[in-house]
């Protein structure tokens, strides 16, 4: 993990994904031996490999495709692949995202969200009159619009070290998107991407549990007794999801 | 209870292509008058009817209780049930207690046409007259009239003609006296006594667990008839009837009588579950009867002769735990059984109790036809909540999020598996049965917790 990545990703992140990601050989290696253990560890049986090269490139609801470019991108920015483990194109964080704005949560129905919106202690919360929608339409305007500004190029035609400096800016909040203090967008977009990443891949993300792969996750198998008394032993079963219809595993 | 009874009318079509029409007895008889009566023997009465279970027949859905209604889909067109209440125009209340006595023991009706054999008439034939003169009153004193006919029956001339079940009334009905005096005969030991009047009687459990011949009727209808008596075998609506008789691996052979009245009682006990048609019959019915009954039930089935008396005994074996416990997946469907049912039905295969039930050792996973075993992974299964047992537990269905090829891997898995030893199922087999699959009830429509 890289220095640049520790300060995108934040402290809190620094330390969870330290946990977690950081290179552990024993791990690693012991996924490895886990995946030798049956050829079929995954759901998606061998024939998912041969689909996914066939499969028709996901279409964004939400987001125009401008949009949807620069967020994979800046997703890939915020969790790039290496090697630890994919990342968020190949997890397909941004369709998962693009799933979120269309639900209740993306139009912040559960939110309060009348006037008067004023500023406020940070105990307060969120108080932006901006649903998730909202907040990342407005947002990545701007953004391109600094871009713009800035490099006199869109933000997918820039370096990654620019972009990364550019997500730098705003998780310092030295950067403002329109009335969007720069941090609020910045944690918008990172705690998307570790849902859309690590959440149950029947909400679109985690392709193919391989985020849960990454971590050692086993997934939603709710029952260890066998395990709990074998003292040392690293759990051996690769993980599972919710069901989805077998003709749609991917 | 209910479905076996479509199936049941569709082999007797093909066989004896006689077909009953349906219209609904308008009686002409004048109604007895009211009078005194101890609500004691409406008490009574209404225990016949739960022991009967008359009302899985004659209510329906979205109906007034015993109003009639519920519908048989036959090939050749729906017929309906009858309305048992006792409205005058609609239901029986202008029969009198010799009317009511020869419909429910003979299957003959007030107008002296005869009844469908799906009313198990060769088995209430052994009802005492005393339990017939409660059930009489309880129909027409306990129940309220419903002045309310079934649908019309949709069936067309001449398939509609009901002359040739007379013939096979004629053929295959017992008479009533000698049916009485042989069940009575039986046993001397009065609680064996009354376990055979209930199976063999009220209780009419060889309707479906009895194999009928080609005639459709059952091939025994009590233990003295021989081992055929409740040796089940049959595939009804996608479920496989099992055996109530001793076999050790596929019968009741390991079932302690208090397994039999907790699963009458309850829908569950330790060695197993309901599932299928048995699941609403424990419902309405067996839930309802006494301690004493079903006590009388279980040591009257405790005595009835293995049918197939060569079954090698059942043994736990621990390979499969062992193997699973170790993560070796190599058997066919461990990788399968691992992900998807191992955290309720368990590694060793023994489930939990009576919330989960054992697939080791369970007989409806060892018998020859898979049919059940195939259809619950297919459709899933509900415990159902009773007011004997207040939880409901359900198995999700695999119908659609399993290939036929898992399904028929973690079938044969288990099958094999803790000794089971059961003949593996093809994928083939499971694709076919898929055709036949029965509905599984959406979790929205499931009873709450």
């Amino acid at each position: 993990m890289t220095q640049e990545r520790d300060d995108l990703m934040g402290r809190h992140t620094h330390r969870v994904l330290t946990d977690i990601l950081s290179p552990r050989p024993s791990r690693r290696g012991f996924l490895q031996k886990a995946a030798a253990l049956s050829t079929t560890i995954l759901w998606p049986s061998s024939r998912g490999e041969a689909q996914a090269h066939t499969e028709a490139p996901y279409t964004p609801v939400f987001f125009t495709r401008d949009e949807y470019r620069l967020l994979e991108q800046a997703c890939e920015c915020l969790l790039p692949e290496d090697e630890n483990g994919p990342g968020a194109q190949t997890l397909r964080v941004v369709p998962f995202i693009d799933h979120q704005m269309q639900t209740p949560y993306g139009h912040g129905a559960r939110w309060y969200m009348h006037p008067p919106f004023q500023s406020g202690p940070p105990e307060l919360g969120y108080q932006l009159p901006y649903s998730p929608r909202e907040l990342y339409r407005t947002a990545l305007h701007f953004l391109e619009h600094y871009c713009q500004k800035t490099y006199q190029k869109t933000f997918i035609s820039l370096s990654r070290a620019q972009q990364e400096d550019i997500l730098t800016l705003l998780e310092h909040n030295t950067l403002t998107l329109g009335d969007i203090p720069g941090v609020v967008f910045f944690e918008q977009l990172r705690s998307n991407t570790l849902e859309g990443a690590f959440s149950d891949p029947l909400y679109g993300g985690n392709h193919r549990m391989q985020g849960w792969i990454m971590l050692g996750f086993p997934g939603a198998r709710a029952d260890f007794m066998d395990w709990i008394n074998q003292h040392g032993k690293a759990y051996p079963f690769g993980p599972v999801s919710i069901p989805i219809p077998h003709t749609e595993r991917g | 209870m209910t479905i076996r009874i479509s199936s049941l009318f569709n082999a007797l079509l093909v066989t004896t292509s006689c077909i009953l029409g349906g219209e609904i007895a308008t009686a002409h008889a004048t109604s007895t008058p009211n009078q005194e009566i101890p609500s004691s023997l409406i008490e009574q009465g209404h225990y016949q009817a739960v022991l009967g279970d008359c009302m899985a027949c004659h209510s329906a859905p979205g109906r007034p209780t015993y109003s009639g209604g519920f519908p048989f889909p036959l090939p050749i067109g729906t017929i309906y049930s009858t309305n048992i209440t006792p409205d005058p125009e609609h239901g029986i209340g202008t029969y009198s207690e010799a009317d009511f006595a020869r419909a429910v023991r003979q299957g003959i009706r007030k107008d002296g046409s005869t009844l469908y054999p799906a009313m198990p008439f060769p088995s209430y034939a052994r009802l005492s007259d005393a339990d017939i003169h409660a059930l009489y009153v309880y129909f027409h004193n306990g129940v309220k009239p419903q002045a309310i006919a079934p649908p019309e029956n949709k069936i067309m001339w001449p398939l509609s003609m009901r002359w040739p079940l007379i013939i096979w009334r004629w053929l295959f009905a017992p008479n009533v006296q000698k049916a009485q005096q042989r069940t009575a005969a039986e046993f001397s030991d009065p609680v064996l006594a009354r376990g055979a009047y209930l199976v063999e009687g009220a209780g009419h459990c060889g309707a479906c667990h009895t194999p009928r011949g080609i005639t459709m009727a059952e091939k025994a209808q009590t233990a003295q008839d021989g081992n055929a008596f409740l040796a089940g075998g049959s595939v009804v609506e996608g479920w496989f009837i099992p055996s109530l008789r001793q076999e050790n691996r596929t019968g009741l052979g390991r079932w302690s009588e208090q397994d039999i009245v907790d699963f009458l009682k309850t829908g569950r006990a330790p060695t197993g579950a309901s599932f299928g048609g048995m699941t609403p019959v424990v419902e309405h019915s067996t839930h309802g009867y006494s301690d004493s009954d079903l006590h009388a039930i279980a040591r009257f089935l405790h005595q009835l002769t293995p049918a197939d008396p060569h079954e090698q005994p059942w043994q736990y074996s621990p390979q499969t735990a062992s193997a699973l416990q170790h993560a070796d997946l190599s058997a066919r469907g461990a990788q399968v059984y691992i992900d998807r049912c191992a955290a309720c039905h368990r590694t060793d295969g023994h489930g939990y109790g009576t919330v989960f039930p054992p697939l080791a050792g369970n007989p409806v996973v060892m018998t020859a036809d898979p049919s059940s075993v195939v259809h619950i992974v297919q459709s899933g299964a509900t415990i159902q909540p009773l007011p004997t047992s207040v939880s409901a537990f359900t198995m999700p269905s695999f119908g659609k999020t399993l290939s036929d090829r898992e399904i028929a891997d973690v079938v044969s898995f288990i099958r094999q598996a803790w000794g089971n030893q059961a003949a593996p199922v093809s994928e083939q087999k499971v694709k076919q049965l898929r055709e036949t699959m029965p509905e599984s009830t959406p979790p929205s429509k499931l009873p709450k917790n």
